[in-house]
């Protein structure tokens, strides 16, 4: 009883702090998320294009930030840029969260809008060109629509690892939802495995719906056979 | 007004696949011309160049050499406007490649609003009367994937007639369809053979060929071997490879 009691008064007095750093943590996978999508749906499609050289930048692009951690991508930006002296490489460590965030967000994003595209059948943009419209119409009333229905399932996936790495934002200093909780532990270090379970249960709280919803979609829109994992 | 509405002169194409030791000669200076108002249905074993030839002529696929004009425009040229010339040339799949995410009226509306600039208001009607004319107005509102393959294909006619095209081409419209339903397909056809449309048509359908066709091309191996009038082809082929061919699927 009294260990109950005492469990109930660290969760009342950790609740604002963590209910901020959650906070934190929604914001800025959010607004990555958001970013990434755009710069990943654009790079996708330029995939598909059929322009052997832009083709390779991307896949250049993509090789580098999927071949390193998220973490050495993070210190890199926050880090190293800042000392090559150029004004606007100097972010600081929201900045730098969200940018390095976007761009390993995009990384993803790209890869299952190009894969969710070119399963478009053939016949599909066959038809549309058969009938006069240009690829430019063809892409943005036909294949593209289409594409989008078959990218949902594993977007909210992807979305869900994005939630997750915004945990290793706490070694820049930024009072997201791990920070939060490593500062509580070092105020009461007793119970630092009670706060731990208390913080995935934070995280579980966020990404549990998002889940739920991949699960939802996947059946409502089938799977796409892409190369995430 | 009497030229053609086809000119294929000395077309050739060769296809290169890195799978493949040998390149293979779809096209093999083919020259032939389709006249306003005729209907040529295309014969020949697999892989003789059918569809090539067909799926050249509004230009889905590049051809090496040689010139295809249709009413008088080379579809070639790097000045045409090829996405015009394709509103004018309609064209039938096999698979019929209805746009999955569009119901059957919206197939038929959508190109006429994007490349043919109408109203929607217009578009609908159009497409409410075809329907009518190929059969189906009753499932203007079903997704493709809810209409037997024999409507889908009556959708993808109606969707290329909507474009108001002057030629239209059938590439084994009905070798994807039950055979209760093909008899039906084959009748719209000859429906708009009737009325007028220039149309080439590769198709497996000797009956349809015998009926309906002006003339009778028979392919192989990227050359048309031999062209006659239906009967004459039929009761009396002249190469050694067209008998082959009659005997082996009649
Ligand atoms: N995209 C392509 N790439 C490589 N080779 C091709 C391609 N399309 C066709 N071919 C080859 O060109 C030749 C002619 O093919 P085509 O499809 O025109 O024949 P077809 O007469 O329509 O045959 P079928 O009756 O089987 O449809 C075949 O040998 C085929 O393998
Ligand atoms: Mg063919």
């Amino acid at each position: 009883m009294e260990m109950i009691a005492d469990k109930l008064s660290i969760v009342q007095s950790l609740w604002p702090f963590l209910i901020k750093g959650l906070w934190v943590t929604f914001q800025i996978s959010m607004i990555s998320i958001l970013f990434g999508s755009l710069i990943g749906f654009t790079l996708g499609i330029g995939k598909t294009l059929g322009n052997v050289v832009l083709e390779k930048c991307i896949n250049a692009y993509l090789h580098i930030l999927r071949g390193s951690p998220y973490l050495v991508q993070l210190y890199i930006i926050y880090f190293v840029l800042p000392s090559l002296g150029i004004a606007w490489l100097s972010f600081d460590s929201y900045t730098a969260a969200i940018v390095s965030l976007s761009l390993y967000t995009s990384s993803y994003v790209t890869e299952i809008v190009a894969s969710a595209i070119f399963a478009v059948p053939n016949g599909q943009s066959e038809a549309a060109r058969s009938v006069g419209m240009s690829k430019t119409q063809t892409y943005r009333n036909v294949i593209i629509p289409q594409a989008l229905k078959l990218t949902i399932p594993p977007m909210a996936s992807v979305y869900v690892i994005v939630i997750k790495s915004t945990a290793v934002l706490s070694v820049i200093g930024i009072a997201e939802l791990t920070r939060q909780g490593e500062v509580a532990i070092m105020r009461m270090p007793g119970d630092i495995m009670f706060i731990y379970l208390l913080i995935a249960f934070f995280y579980f709280l966020y990404c549990y719906p998002v889940l739920r919803f991949s699960k939802w979609a996947e059946g409502r829109f089938g799977q796409l056979g892409n190369d995430l994992h | 007004m009497n030229n053609p509405m086809i000119v294929i002169d000395k077309v050739c194409k060769t296809y290169h696949l890195k799978s493949r030791p040998e390149p293979v000669r779809a096209l093999d200076n083919v020259t032939n011309h389709i006249d306003r108002g005729e209907v040529v249905v295309i014969i020949g074993p697999s892989g003789s160049g059918k569809s090539t030839l067909l799926r050249s002529i509004n230009r889905l696929n590049e051809i090496d050499s040689g010139t295809i004009t249709v009413d008088g425009v080379n579809v070639t040229a790097k000045k045409t406007n090829i996405n015009a010339l394709r509103a004018e040339v309609g064209m039938v799949f096999q698979h019929f490649n209805l746009f999955q995410h569009k119901t059957a009226m919206e197939n038929i509306v959508m190109p006429q609003i994007i490349v043919a600039k109408r109203s929607r208001k217009e578009a609908e009607e159009i497409a409410n009367d075809l329907l009518e004319k190929v059969g189906i107005p009753d499932r203007a509102n079903n997704y493709p994937s809810m209409l037997s393959g024999g409507q889908q294909q009556r959708v993808a006619i109606a969707r290329s007639l909507a474009m108001k095209p002057k030629v239209m081409l059938f590439d084994e419209a009905t070798s994807a369809l039950d055979p209760e339903t093909v008899g039906g397909v084959l009748e719209l056809m000859r429906g708009l053979a009737a009325d007028g449309m220039t149309m080439a048509v590769v198709t497996h359908e000797m009956g349809f060929a015998r009926e309906a066709a002006h003339r009778v091309i028979f392919m192989d191996e990227g050359a048309i071997i031999e062209e006659n009038n239906p009967d004459d082809f039929f009761d009396n082929p002249q190469s050694d490879r067209a008998q082959d061919f009659l005997r082996q699927i009649l």
